[in-house]
């Protein structure tokens, strides 16, 4: 019995690892090319494990090397694309923070004052939310963009933060509906009862019971805003304005792609959002199952 | 400027934007003031137009003229999209040199500034080399809206020595069916390795390797000199296709997906024995691969068995100016008369993109300067080519078999029409004659969709 | 002003609401702004846009062109390309999302020393950036040089290289293949939740009465998942049918148009075509469809009930 519940472990286990290297295998992938040399990214058959381990591909990135016309005088100084890498990081950090606080506090308030609150169409808030959720982000992003235009914000980080917000708030405000509705009313009753003041509730009470909510909302539109291209491409127009997802790109073009560059800023990418991940994933697994599958 | 500096610079840019927000658009141009105004010039996607920056930022230093010229990078598949999103947002670059059909597109549009006298600034018209007049840098209805500054023509690459090792010939000489055979031979001869490589995705580059086929079997797309009729389902468009396809097989496999860059890397990287392309192939090799660079020689296209023509998809290529919304026009074109006046400049910007760019003034094309570049000792045939007998078979899809600028091409470009046509015909395994039809029936719609630029 | 009712009729309930009420609009205030701004409005321009001629290029020539949006949009075969094609890889990406997302959550849901590592690990292509992960298929898909062949090819799978994006069915294969690759965990972390949930007495229950593993996992599991998958099929089926950013980087709807979706047609119209009244004339169609997703939705999942009978 013991031997033939180890024997199910040992399988178990084989399983999990099986399935574990299939899905995590393109981003070690994608490491481990960083990780080479020029031309050993280019054998055939590839290796492995590097032969040559070197930091020369993150190197060109973060000091900017011009790794596609080597003499960069004959480009009259012309910056490369690998030039402006930390600036689209920067931006790309300032627009998922800017969208992320503004998503997550307007929701909040939001979601709070529909369920402790009566005032009429309040019914109507989480539905349209919803449909919100629903409409892809092709649709908001020409009249948005014409909007922009109209106020000269295109190519600002502020437009991005506006258009991001578009699309995570509808979702924001209705995973923290469904949060607040699930929250017991009575501690905020007594203590209102007791003469608290109505905002030291809210600071004092509802937060810190909200905080697992507005933890999943943060995260799915920190996500959201990390990762979207579509803005990035339509709104953003200068080199040193993109955000990482469009600047990227970027290494695509031209007549030379450099797969080493690629794959190494794909890691840098990354890695922000793996840190966030291993912090949060336990907040992900209960807000989300809270949130998105509850309503 | 170094990177911290930039970061700041954006940092601010992102305040700049809230300010603008928050005051109504009364802050910014106080912040503004404080420094030099930058204008924004786009050259070519990917590091063109540096060097003539380079050379407009003298002009204004010179002058005094509290202006910056800064270049901006274009993706390369991207030049309509970032010319659509600038202009809707009424911020336009001060000054444009792009893809010649796109110039033609905008100037018919009214979108451009006439530049009648910048060119009678330069003396345009004396100075341009043989073969090329003004008004195929972009002109429209009479008014020239480009300055030139430079044109290159898209060649048959060669690797010479496989080309002697198998008795193939001289590529000089080859009509379209020595080509073909010559493909054959090496993808049979050499296994792993192309015969021959051209830009099948859906993309510009695609565009222009299929247009230079059909011109050389005699076909084109509108004629403007039958009021821009649609005349692209000709016999001669039939057997262009049908060539492609006869060709297709001693392609790389993934040929459907490429673009300008991966045809340079597979020639760069030794996997085909010849390809179509501009002169990037060549300073490829010079930088990563002496050997392929040896023996890498630029030919006139095969000419049509029928026809004779060897028709090479040309950017005959201009600095254009958007009129809208441009405050520094008066500045930007007192500095490109500077730089175009200065053979120094010009063949420094020559220079910089060996061979990209083939000279457009005879001044820079004959001076001792121009002819002190390595090339010119090391691969003098293949320059000459490239440079000065490429000329008279030079046209592009705005200005089809010379026969006069038509605007419509640059809509097609936007989505590739040509290339979805073949596209057609190698992935759905349509017949050419019905990849034709279908390529005929949405030129026709671009051309009713665009009436309004034809009839003036 | 409208009277506030009391949420219920107790006293000390009433005065509390009624004394908050202007702290309760303030509270709102910021989302009704914001949602007016950036989700009403854009959505209405868009409607409005559908009617217009409308050139990028020419911001200053917008014409008013009635239904001709529409009609070409309907007449174009494009159109009618990208809808089929949008439904074969959100059906494929589903079906195989949720087959492989409740087998996982299954796998993830014993209890093993170490299986909270297993868990972290499968969850995270969730939050891998889009653009990352249509690079890295582009690198190990590639044809010439890519991982993928390599493995096959040495394993004897293949005997010459697959050209992986460069043919329309690999290329939609591909693509599905990402999307469910990249969204997989979210079936899980989903399924997850509501595992944890279901007491063990019902398993214990039937391993008594000698029910086996699957029919167990007919028995109890499939009942008590019912409701989530509803749910996260539908959100999923949504989500997928819009997205813009998978197909658009990793093949930009190519080879030729054979992976086309109505997202990338719409953007392809706006910015290529240079017609922003299709686009948004497409984007219109594209709401139209699902708004009869969300009906269903709201339908299956009894989400309106619950409201009314509080």
């Amino acid at each position: 019995m013991t031997a033939r519940a180890a024997l199910g472990r040992v399988a178990l286990y084989a399983l999990l690892a099986a399935v574990t290297f299939v899905v995590c295998f393109p981003l070690v992938w994608a490491f481990f090319t960083s990780m080479k040399p020029k031309d050993e990214i280019f054998f055939w058959p590839p290796t492995l494990w590097p032969s040559t381990w070197t930091l020369e591909n993150y190197r060109a990135l973060l000091q900017g090397k011009d790794a596609y016309f080597q003499a960069g005088s004959a480009t009259g100084g012309q910056a490369p694309p690998s030039a402006f890498f930390l600036d689209w990081f920067l931006n790309s950090v300032i627009v998922t923070l800017g969208t992320t606080v503004i998503s997550t506090v307007v929701s909040t308030l939001a979601a709070y004052s529909l369920t402790r609150f009566r005032f009429p169409g309040q019914r109507a808030v989480p539905y349209l939310a919803l449909v919100g959720y629903m409409v892809p982000s092709i649709i908001f992003v020409f009249p948005m963009f014409l909007l922009m235009a109209d106020l000269r914000l295109t190519d600002t980080l502020l437009s991005l933060i506006l258009g991001y917000v578009c699309i995570t708030l509808p979702f924001c405000m209705w995973l923290m509906w469904a949060f607040f509705r699930g929250v017991p009313i009575e501690i905020e009753e007594a203590a209102l009862v007791d003469g608290a003041s109505r905002l030291r509730v809210f600071w004092e009470i509802v937060l810190p019971t909200a905080w697992p909510g507005i933890v999943a909302a943060a995260i799915f539109t920190l996500i959201v805003s990390w990762n979207d291209y579509l803005f990035g491409r339509v709104f953003m127009n200068s080199m040193e304005n993109l955000p990482l997802t469009v600047g990227v790109m970027h290494f695509f073009d031209g007549t030379h792609v450099d797969w080493g560059l690629m794959m190494a800023s794909s890691v840098l990418m990354t890695v922000p959002m793996a840190i966030l991940f291993m912090a949060l994933q336990r907040h992900l697994v209960a807000g989300f199952g809270a949130g998105a599958v509850k309503g | 400027m170094t990177d911290t500096m930039r970061a700041w610079a954006s940092r601010r840019r992102l305040l700049q934007g809230t300010a603008t927000l928050a005051a109504a658009g009364l802050a910014a141009p106080a912040i503004a003031q404080t420094q030099p105004r930058v204008a924004r010039v786009w050259g070519e996607p990917g590091p063109y137009g540096g060097v003539f920056v380079n050379g407009m930022n003298e002009w204004a230093q010179r002058s005094n003229a509290n202006i910056r010229f800064e270049v901006e990078q274009i993706p390369w598949d991207g030049v309509t999209v970032k010319l659509a999103t600038d202009l809707a947002a009424r911020r336009p670059p001060a000054l444009i040199s792009v893809e010649s059909p796109i110039a033609y597109q905008l100037a018919a549009e009214g979108l451009l500034e006439p530049v009648d006298d910048v060119n009678r600034a330069i003396r345009a018209q004396e100075r341009l080399v043989d073969g090329f007049t003004l008004e195929q840098f972009g002109a429209w209805r009479g008014t020239q809206y480009a300055v030139p500054v430079h044109h290159q023509p898209c060649l048959l690459v060669v690797q010479q020595d496989l080309v002697d090792e198998f008795g193939l010939g001289n590529p000089a000489t080859w009509n379209w069916d020595q080509f073909a055979n010559a493909a054959r031979v090496i993808a049979e001869r050499r296994p792993g390795m192309a015969g021959y490589t051209m830009a099948l995705g859906r993309n510009l580059c695609a565009d222009y390797h299929i247009t230079q086929f059909i011109w050389q079997a005699g076909g084109m797309t509108w004629d403007p000199q039958a009021e821009f009729r649609t005349v692209f389902d000709s016999p001669a468009t039939v057997e262009a296709f049908d060539f492609i396809r006869r060709l297709h097989p001693t392609m790389p496999r993934t040929a459907v997906e490429f673009s300008f860059l991966q045809v340079v890397d597979q020639h760069a990287a030794g996997r085909t024995g010849m390809s179509a392309y501009w002169g990037r192939t060549m300073g490829r090799a010079a930088e990563e691969s002496q050997a392929l660079f040896n023996n890498m020689e630029y030919y006139l296209n095969p000419a049509h068995p029928g026809t004779g023509m060897r028709w090479s998809w040309t950017d005959i290529n201009g600095w254009i100016i958007p009129r809208r919304d441009n405050p520094f026009i008066r500045e930007t074109k007192e500095a490109v008369a500077y730089v175009s006046n200065s053979v120094d400049w010009m063949v420094r910007y020559s220079h910089s993109l060996m061979p990209n760019v083939g000279p457009v003034f005879k001044d820079v094309a004959t001076s001792p300067q121009m002819l002190a570049h390595p090339f010119f000792q090391s691969k003098r045939r293949t320059l000459d080519v490239i440079f000065t007998q490429s000329v008279p078979h030079a046209c592009n899809t705005g200005l089809e078999l010379k026969r006069g600028v038509n605007p419509l091409a640059g809509f097609a470009h936007g989505r590739s029409v040509w290339a979805q046509a073949v596209q057609r015909m190698l992935l759905n395994n349509e017949s050419p004659r019905q990849a034709v039809e279908w390529g005929q029936r949405q030129f026709e719609g671009v051309r009713r969709d665009n009436q309004r630029l034809l009839q003036g | 002003m409208h009277g506030i009712p009391p949420v219920r009729p107790e006293a000390k309930r009433r005065s509390f609401q009624l004394s908050d009420q202007q702290v309760g609009l303030l509270f709102m205030l910021p989302f009704l702004v914001t949602a007016a701004a950036f989700m009403i409005w854009p959505v209405a321009e868009a409607v409005r846009m559908a009617f217009f001629a409308y050139n990028p290029l020419r911001p200053d020539d917008v014409r008013w062109v009635g239904l001709d949006n529409f009609e070409r949009i309907l007449d174009d075969p494009l159109f009618w390309e990208s809808l089929r094609q949008a439904l074969v890889w959100t059906g494929w990406s589903i079906l195989l999302q949720t087959i492989l997302g409740v087998a996982l959550a299954m796998l993830l849901h014993v209890s093993l020393p170490g299986i909270a590592l297993f868990r972290g690990l499968l969850l995270f292509p969730y939050i891998v950036p889009t653009v990352v992960i249509a690079l890295n298929w582009r690198w190990i898909f590639n044809s010439e040089i890519g991982i993928v062949n390599h493995a096959l090819l040495s394993l004897g799978v293949i005997d010459q290289n697959i050209a992986w994006l460069s043919t329309p069915d690999m290329a939609m294969a591909s693509a599905i293949l990402l999307n469910v690759w990249k969204y997989t965990p979210f079936v899980i972390i989903c399924v997850l939740a509501r595992l944890q949930t279901i007491p063990t007495e019902l398993y214990d229950a039937a391993k008594v009465d000698g029910a086996g593993a699957w029919r167990r996992f007919l028995d109890i599991t499939l009942p008590m998942l019912k409701e989530v998958l509803v749910v996260v099929i539908v959100f999923r089926t949504i989500w997928t049918f819009n997205k813009f950013e998978e197909i658009y980087l990793l093949t930009r709807g190519g080879p030729g148009t054979s992976t086309f979706n109505l997202a990338v047609y719409a953007f392809e119209e706006g910015m290529a075509n240079l017609r922003l009244g299709v686009a948004a004339a497409a984007g219109v169609i594209m709401i139209a469809l699902l708004l009869v997703g969300t009906i269903v939705y709201v339908r299956v999942s009894g989400f309106g009930q619950e409201e009314k009978a509080t």
